[in-house]
This record gives structure tokens, C-alpha cells and sequence, in this order.
């Protein structure tokens, strides 16, 4: 039931003016400010996002030599950076990159976590180990190095880039999925469709995908939001999409060498990354109260870790 | 006890010879020529093929694997292509210092966790609360390089209040580690809060409070004890979080520990220093991971350890 409103108050797109004032109501009667503040400030940095172009005063890469390092004011918002590039306009499409970055590597790695768990719940005993183990392996290594082994090995694009994405949530999404799915097979009315002889396959897709829908839902901007985090980490180490490319963590990396002079490129920057990912977890919590869904990563492992202890 | 040690130590070789081999073979047959990246620019071909007879990667890959794995046998990890020194002594000083500060970082993390979330817990709905709360969600959301950058600006350089930089003894450890602490702080409070709170509605806690024991001894003495059970796990599972955000710390505050050393080392495709790196990281990591299923028999007895 409510697997639809949210969508329709947190997306960019405008919806029908009718759907919208119901899911207004139905939000307001819930008291959920979570959802309307994340879902604002993020549609206000994605559409600034998508019209960079338009919205960016200056153009990112135009050096001016003459305006090296100025603080933030009437002519540069935001200020300038050290080669005199205005980064305010650097910011803007530096959000291109980390909000597309994230965005897809969240829509696969949700995808795969959605295709992995279920996987192993209908796929008989042998896919079930498989996936477990794989699982458990993925969440047991340290994936920094293994982002920093991979982008050392191939050189890192916007593709490797969401590659990596995927490769650091799908676990903890097949994780939940898993878990939701598992519960939902046990219930009666999924059992006596097994019993009147329905096929796996239309079991997993009839009753118990939809089931699992509400929890992915309250998981993706969660995982979105960490990969915001973790894109801009990765380019501030050096291994994100290469220069002159503006990307929010190129900026501070290049910023760094600047803290004595030019504190707005590195606060800023930072400010916006923050407040990107802010956003997104304030939609993932206003979800969370929404459909009464408690998504816990954490408790997924503390499971795993007592089969291994006790 | 001891078979389950013995059979956890094997398993734990296991992972690390495979790791090893991965990062072996992955250095080997991606782009990218050790001799090239060390050689001057614009060298003649033969200066070149000197550099790769010299670093020995003009063998074929099984014949260097040979000479790698007898070589770390006998505890030689060879000699850094980009520093000429032998890699056990380049880990051997850097190794220390990033150990210091992780544990240092930890150490943080822990009692900020154990601070907020005990307070938290014990007063719901207070300012406290809601201060836990909002210190997991910034935490969470806020880029540790970020933090990092600003308590580097606004600290060190701006106040002068620490060194911006550097090692230099106990003091130019502590922005570090707190920057690093950060990266793990959110989930051990959120965990903790948790757990304390359903802790303290135990019944043996009522019973403790109804026969007058005081609260702080309830607190501390009973429930901590027993919600600190999840805290390890997270801890645990953390520790993977834990190595990024001292990586991470480590670039910001140009310390000079095994996360620089390891980017160093990457981005001149220095082979040997990379493999070793990778020993050394795999191994912490792994034995780290079985200390802390030992201490779950610690502080909770009745955990018993098997073989697995």
C-alpha cells in the first residue's frame, strides 16, 4: 500500500497533482518531515545536477589566472580554486558524477542483491551454500583494499567506478533479501499455494517478491547514500574519474594542499557531499518509518557471527 | 579450545596465501611496468630492460612466484623496487605507527560509543538521545576525509592547537585517530544504544534495582557487560571499516604509516612492497577477526568455541 507514495514524494520527477495531494495527506497524517526534507534538498541538488549546464555560472574547467585562489564573494559564490577554476560551477557538475556514480551503482547492486537473495531461497541447496558463502567471503574482506587493488589493476571510469558500488552493497542487499524472502516462504498462504502445486518460479514471483519490495525500497536510499560517501572517498585517495573531470572528491583531494589558504574549497566541498548523503539517509529513514520496515545491516551479521562462534 | 585455535590458525594461512596469490598474479598480468614507472622519462630501451633484469620482472611468472614464495619462507619479502630497501624494513617502521593509531582510533570510538550510548539508553527521549542520534547520522553521512580536512584546517593549521601533519609522538596521533575513530563510530553507538536499552529491561536488572543496588553499579557493573556482546561483533565486522578510515586519516594527515606506504607502493607498481603490504594487512586482519571470537568466551562464558 504505501510502496507507492513514497516514490512519489521523494522522486524529481512532478507526479499527477491528485496522486501527489493524497500521498501529501497520507504523509502529513504520519508526521513523516524525514521524507519531505531529504526528498526536497535531494531533488534541488539533482536538478541542479541535471541542468548543469544552465545552472553553473562559469564553466568548470575555464582556468582564470588572474582570480587564482579567491574567496568566496560577488563574483565567485563559492570561490576559486588553485588554478583560478570557479567552484561553485565545479560542484555543480561534480554532482553529475557523484549523484550518477551512486545512483546506478545502487540500482545494481540492489538488482544483483535482489537476484542473489532470492536466489538463494528458491534455487535448492546448493545455489542457497553458494550464495551464503559468497556472501559472507564479500563482507569479510576489507573492500577499501579491494577498491584500491581493483582501481590500481584497471584504470578507473565512471563504469569501474559503479562496477565498485555494486560490488561494496550487493552482499548486505541479498543479505535482507534473503532474510525478508525466507520468512515470507514460511507463511501459510504461501505454503498452501506450494501445496495446491504452484511452480517455485511463480511463488517467488508472485507472493514473495512483492513482499520483499518495501524492504529494498527503505534500502536503497540507505545504500545510495553510503556510496555517495564511498565514490567521493575513493577519488579523494587518487581513484576516482581522472582530472580534469570535476568530481567531489577530486576537488578535496586537490584541495588539501590549499588549507592554509583557501579553506572554502576543501569546507565546502565537503558541505555538499555531506548533505548529499544526508538527504539520503533522512529519505531511507522517513521510508523506514513509512512502512514500518526495520532494515538492519548490523543484525544480519550478528546473526552469521554466533553460527561461527557459538 | 586449543583445536579450535589450531583449526581457525589454518584457515586463517589459508585466506592469506590466497589473498597473496590474487594480488600476486593481479599485479602481474594488469597494465602497467614496474621498470617504466621507475625509469627516468625518455630512457633508451636498454636502460629499460636493465631495470626489469634488475627487479627480475623479465622472468616468466611462475619463475617469479618461485622465487617470491621461497624468499618469504625464509621471512625475506625482497627488496622495494621504488625505495632499493628490503620490504620487511619498510613495514617495520611503518607498521607501528599505523597500529598505534588504530588501536588508538578504537580505543575513541569505544568510549564515545560507551559514553553517548550508555546515556542514551538509560534516558530516553533526553538530550542525550537525542545527541546519539544525531552523532550517528552525521557520522554516518559525513565523508571521514571531510572531518579530517577540517579539524586539519580549523585546528592544527588555523589555532595551532596540533601538529597539522607528520609523526612526531603522541600528539600528532590524536586528530588522526579521532578522524579515523569516526569512520566507526555510528554503528558501535547505534549497536550499544540498542542493546543496553533492552539490557536494562531485563528482569535481573529490576531485580538488582528493587534489592538497592545503585544505579551506576547496575549500569556499569550488570548491563554493560552483557550489551557489550553485540558491541564486539560490530567491532569485529568493523575492523575492515576500521583499516579505510585509518587510510584515509593517514593521507589526510600525511602520516607516514602502512595505508601511504601501500598507495606509494600501488601507484609505482612496486611489487614486492605490495605483496608484502599484503601479507602483513591479511594477517592483522585475520588474527584480529579470531581475538575477537576468543574474547566473546571472555566476557561471555557461556559461548563455548568449537571446531569448525
Amino acid at each position: 500500500m504505501s510502496a507507492t507514495t513514497p516514490l512519489a514524494a521523494s522522486g524529481s520527477a512532478p507526479a499527477p497533482a491528485r496522486t501527489r495531494a493524497s500521498a501529501l495527506s497520507s504523509l502529513r497524517g504520519r508526521g513523516n518531515w524525514q521524507l519531505w526534507v531529504g526528498g526536497t534538498v535531494l531533488a534541488l541538488i539533482a536538478l541542479a545536477a541535471l541542468l548543469a549546464p544552465l545552472v553553473a555560472p562559469y564553466d568548470p574547467n575555464r582556468q582564470d589566472l588572474t582570480m587564482v585562489l579567491t574567496s568566496p564573494g560577488d563574483v565567485h559564490w563559492a570561490g576559486t580554486d588553485g588554478i583560478g577554476r570557479d567552484l561553485l560551477s565545479r560542484l555543480i557538475y561534480g554532482a553529475r558524477v557523484s549523484l550518477g556514480v551512486a545512483g546506478l551503482g545502487m540500482a545494481l547492486s540492489i538488482a544483483v542483491g535482489v537476484g542473489a537473495g532470492m536466489l538463494a531461497v528458491f534455487g535448492g541447496k546448493w545455489s542457497e551454500r553458494i550464495v551464503l558463502r559468497t556472501i559472507d567471503v564479500q563482507l569479510a574482506f576489507p573492500y577499501i583494499l579491494l577498491a584500491v587493488a581493483i582501481t590500481s589493476a584497471v584504470r578507473p571510469s565512471f563504469g569501474v567506478l559503479v562496477g565498485l558500488m555494486a560490488l561494496a552493497g550487493w552482499a548486505g542487499a541479498a543479505r535482507v533479501v534473503r532474510s525478508v524472502a525466507l520468512s515470507e516462504r514460511g507463511k501459510d498462504y504461501v505454503r498452501a499455494a506450494e501445496m495446491v502445486g504452484a511452480s517455485r518460479v511463480r511463488i517467488a514471483r508472485k507472493y514473495v517478491f512483492p513482499s520483499v519490495l518495501p524492504s529494498v525500497l527503505v534500502l536503497a536510499p540507505m545504500q545510495m547514500s553510503a556510496m555517495i560517501v564511498f565514490e567521493a572517498t575513493l577519488s579523494f585517495l587518487g581513484m576516482g574519474v581522472r582530472p580534469p573531470t570535476a568530481t567531489w572528491g577530486g576537488i578535496m583531494l586537490e584541495g588539501k594542499d590549499y588549507l592554509a589558504d583557501a579553506w572554502w574549497i576543501t569546507t565546502l566541498t565537503g558541505l555538499a557531499i555531506f548533505v548529499t548523503a544526508l538527504s539520503l539517509m533522512l529519505i531511507g529513514d522517513g521510508l523506514q518509518r513509512l512502512t514500518g520496515q526495520r532494515i538492519d545491516a548490523i543484525g544480519g551479521t550478528v546473526e552469521t557471527r554466533k553460527e561461527g562462534a557459538a | 579450545m586449543g583445536r579450535y585455535v589450531t583449526s581457525r590458525l589454518l584457515q586463517a594461512l589459508f585466506i592469506v596465501v590466497a589473498i597473496t596469490l590474487g594480488v600476486f598474479l593481479i599485479l602481474r598480468v594488469t597494465a602497467g611496468d614496474p621498470a617504466r614507472v621507475r625509469a627516468p622519462v625518455f630512457s633508451s630501451p636498454e636502460v629499460i630492460e636493465q631495470y626489469r633484469a634488475d627487479f627480475g620482472t623479465d622472468r616468466s611468472i611462475p619463475e617469479q612466484l618461485g622465487s617470491f614464495a621461497g624468499g618469504v619462507v625464509k621471512g625475506d619479502l625482497g627488496e622495494s623496487f621504488r625505495f632499493q630497501k628490503p620490504v620487511t624494513e619498510l613495514i617495520g617502521e611503518a607498521l607501528p605507527r599505523t597500529l598505534q593509531l588504530a588501536l588508538l582510533a578504537l580505543l575513541m570510538s569505544v568510549c564515545i560509543a560507551v559514553v553517548l550510548g550508555v546515556l542514551a539508553a538509560r534516558h530516553p527521549g533526553s538530550p542525550w538521545d537525542w545527541m546519539a542520534s544525531a552523532v550517528a547520522a552525521v557520522g554516518q553521512s559525513a565523508p571521514v576525509f571531510w572531518v579530517g580536512l577540517l579539524l586539519s584546517t580549523y585546528l592544527a593549521v588555523k589555532l595551532g592547537l596540533f601538529p597539522a601533519g607528520g609523526y612526531d609522538g603522541f600528539k600528532s596521533l590524536i586528530l588522526p585517530a579521532f578522524t579515523a575513530a569516526l569512520s566507526i563510530v555510528p554503528t558501535e553507538l547505534r549497536v550499544l544504544r540498542e542493546s543496553m536499552r533492552s539490557t536494562l529491561r531485563q528482569e535481573y536488572v529490576r531485580a538488582a534495582r528493587a534489592s538497592g543496588v545503585p544505579e551506576w553499579k547496575i549500569t556499569f557493573k550488570y548491563a554493560l557487560r552483557n550489551a557489550s556482546l553485540p558491541l564486539l561483533t560490530v567491532i569485529g565486522v568493523d575492523v575492515g571499516y576500521l583499516l579505510g578510515g585509518v587510510i584515509v586519516a593517514e593521507v589526510v594527515f600525511n602520516f607516514p604509516g602502512i595505508g601511504q606506504l601501500a598507495l606509494v607502493a600501488l601507484n609505482a607498481r612496486d611489487y614486492p612492497l605490495v605483496q608484502g603490504i599484503t601479507i602483513v594487512t591479511a594477517s592483522v586482519f585475520v588474527l584480529v577477526n579470531l581475538a575477537i571470537d576468543l574474547l566473546y568466551t571472555v566476557v561471555d562464558p557461556r559461548i563455548r568455541l568449537e571446531a569448525a
